[in-house]
């Protein structure tokens, strides 16, 4: 017998169900199913799971740009705030000040800049960064500062002006020191201030330093002289006058030195800076549309989430993977069952 | 030896439609699996009650009722293959097992039948799908849950062995 001829039998001789099983099975195929399964029921294992992933992503991408757009009110704040406090006390030695950029805080910095100490010498500097409208107003702030440097009895060391698509002036002011809180209050009037420095050095102690110094110089010489007076030999004579000569050298370098000081402390240096809207390059950072600062927020948010995320996976990874083992090991256990109960029987 | 492919039919709308164009593929099935007909036949009626409870679950994108009925045929007849080992192990003891060899099918040679009795259950189960309800292989491997190429090695090796048998006697 072929195998063609045994598939031919098989086939010819295929089982049929006997009427008493047709009955008994259409009986039982006809009966109303037991009841309609739950919704739970329906999305159970990997449909639910399937459900599960994209669910997730949309709330985390949801609960992201929420907060983006919770957290871009105002745009943040770079730099080390000047509270009005401290910017009053300034004006002891090496303070330095900077000044909040954000528009609201302008007007308070602009009525707290910190002057000289009246009565000590110091040395004053201030740096300016502002914003104007356009070029139009670029020129017009640049010529306002140069009018009230000079309107306060200063003078401009330099003056760098460029416009184009963009418009920048960097210029450099010297007032009296007496002025200096004032000049920077009104250059800062100028436009939105974007930072502002003041730094302050106190250089009384060096004058009073130099004034002692010079005072025992001349006392030294006037000692000098008189020895040179009592002197009865040359050769003694020419030594001493030797030692005058040096003092007296001396004390015209301390001279030069404290005059060099004392105008130090009578001027005050103000670096101005002005830019145009356009000219982005020295804007602060985080300034920009509501949009920008959302987005900003929710990518952050989006990044946060992704960390915890990973953070949750590596944490889990040895479980799933033992589960993932154990469930391997038990399928190929039941299939080897299976196959021992089919063998056998 | 051809095996015809299946005709793509029209998915059925009731249980009672899959009943009655396969009721006879599924005892079909779990005579030649068990080997008694009486015992088929309490597995047929079994395995169409667990379907009407499953009936809800069915999806016909992803296989035929035929196939879906069958699968569930199949793990019937394990449960009941493992309840009947563990019976037969605890009455070993007492008696030695009765064995009692009903035919598969009516027309069937004494020689055929013989080798068929000869064939362990794994063997006669894939001839029964791919032999007797001409099911293809893809079909075949999804009851199983095995490869199509285990498939075809069973198939070979169950005929090989069924030809050997009858030629023997």
């Amino acid at each position: 017998m072929t195998v063609n001829e045994i598939v031919d039998e098989l086939r010819a001789a295929r089982p049929q169900a006997s009427d008493a099983l047709r009955l008994e099975v259409m009986t039982i195929a006809a009966r109303p199913q037991p009841r309609t399964p739950t919704l739970r029921e329906r999305l159970a294992g990997r449909r639910r799971l399937a459900l599960l992933v994209p669910a997730g992503a949309a709330l985390a991408l949801t609960a992201a740009v929420a907060i983006g757009i919770s957290r871009s009110g105002s745009p943040a704040t770079v730099g080390t705030a000047a509270p009005e406090s401290a910017a009053r006390s300034a004006g002891t030695t090496g303070e330095s000040l900077a000044a909040p950029p954000t528009a609201a805080d302008a007007a308070t910095a602009q009525k707290a800049a910190p002057g000289p100490v009246a009565g000590r010498a110091q040395r004053y500097g201030a740096a300016l960064s502002l914003q104007v409208d356009d070029t139009d107003a670029l020129s017009e702030a640049t010529q306002e500062a140069l009018a009230i440097a000079r309107d306060l009895g200063g003078y401009v060391v330099s003056v760098h002006y460029a416009t184009g698509d963009e418009g920048t002036a960097s210029m450099t002011l010297r007032v009296p020191s007496a002025s200096a809180a004032d000049a920077v209050t009104r250059l800062s009037a100028l436009g939105t201030i974007l930072a502002q420095n003041v730094q302050i050095d106190d250089l009384q102690e060096s004058l009073d330093g130099l004034d002692r110094r010079q005072q025992q110089v001349r006392a030294r010489i006037a000692a000098l002289t008189a020895a040179i007076g009592r002197a009865d030999d040359d050769a003694e004579r020419a030594r001493l006058e030797e030692q005058r000569a040096q003092a007296r050298a001396e004390l015209r370098e301390l001279r030069a030195s404290r005059a060099a000081t004392a105008a130090e402390a009578r001027t005050a240096t103000v670096q101005l800076d002005l830019r145009t809207k356009e000219s982005e390059g020295g804007a602060v950072p985080g300034s920009g549309s509501r949009l920008d600062r959302a987005l900003d927020k929710a990518l952050a948010v989006l990044a946060w989430e992704g960390v915890v995320l990973l953070a949750v996976a590596l944490a889990a990874a040895p479980f799933v993977l033992v589960a993932a083992a154990a469930w391997a090991t038990r399928r190929m256990r039941r299939r080897r069952e299976e196959d021992r109960l089919l063998a056998a029987s | 030896m051809t095996l015809e492919q299946p005709i793509a039919v029209r998915p059925p709308r009731s249980l009672a439609e899959a009943a009655e164009a396969h009721l006879d593929d599924v005892l079909g099935y779990l005579l030649y699996l068990t080997r008694d007909r009486e015992t088929a036949e309490d597995l047929t009626s079994a395995t169409f009650e667990k379907a009407l409870r499953l009936w809800s679950r069915f999806d016909a994108t992803r296989g035929s009722a035929r196939t879906w009925l069958l699968g569930i045929a199949r793990t019937t007849a394990l449960d009941w293959f493992r309840a009947e080992s563990r019976r037969r192990r605890r009455e070993e003891a007492a008696a030695p097992p009765e064995r009692v060899d009903e035919a598969f099918g009516e027309g069937l040679s004494p020689a055929l039948e013989a080798g068929l009795a000869s064939l362990s259950a794994g063997e006669r189960e894939v001839l029964a799908l791919r032999v007797v309800l001409e099911l293809d292989g893809d079909a075949t491997a999804r009851v199983l849950g095995i490869s199509s190429t285990a498939v075809s090695t069973r198939l070979s090796r169950a005929l090989k062995r069924l030809e050997e048998r009858v030629n023997e006697g």
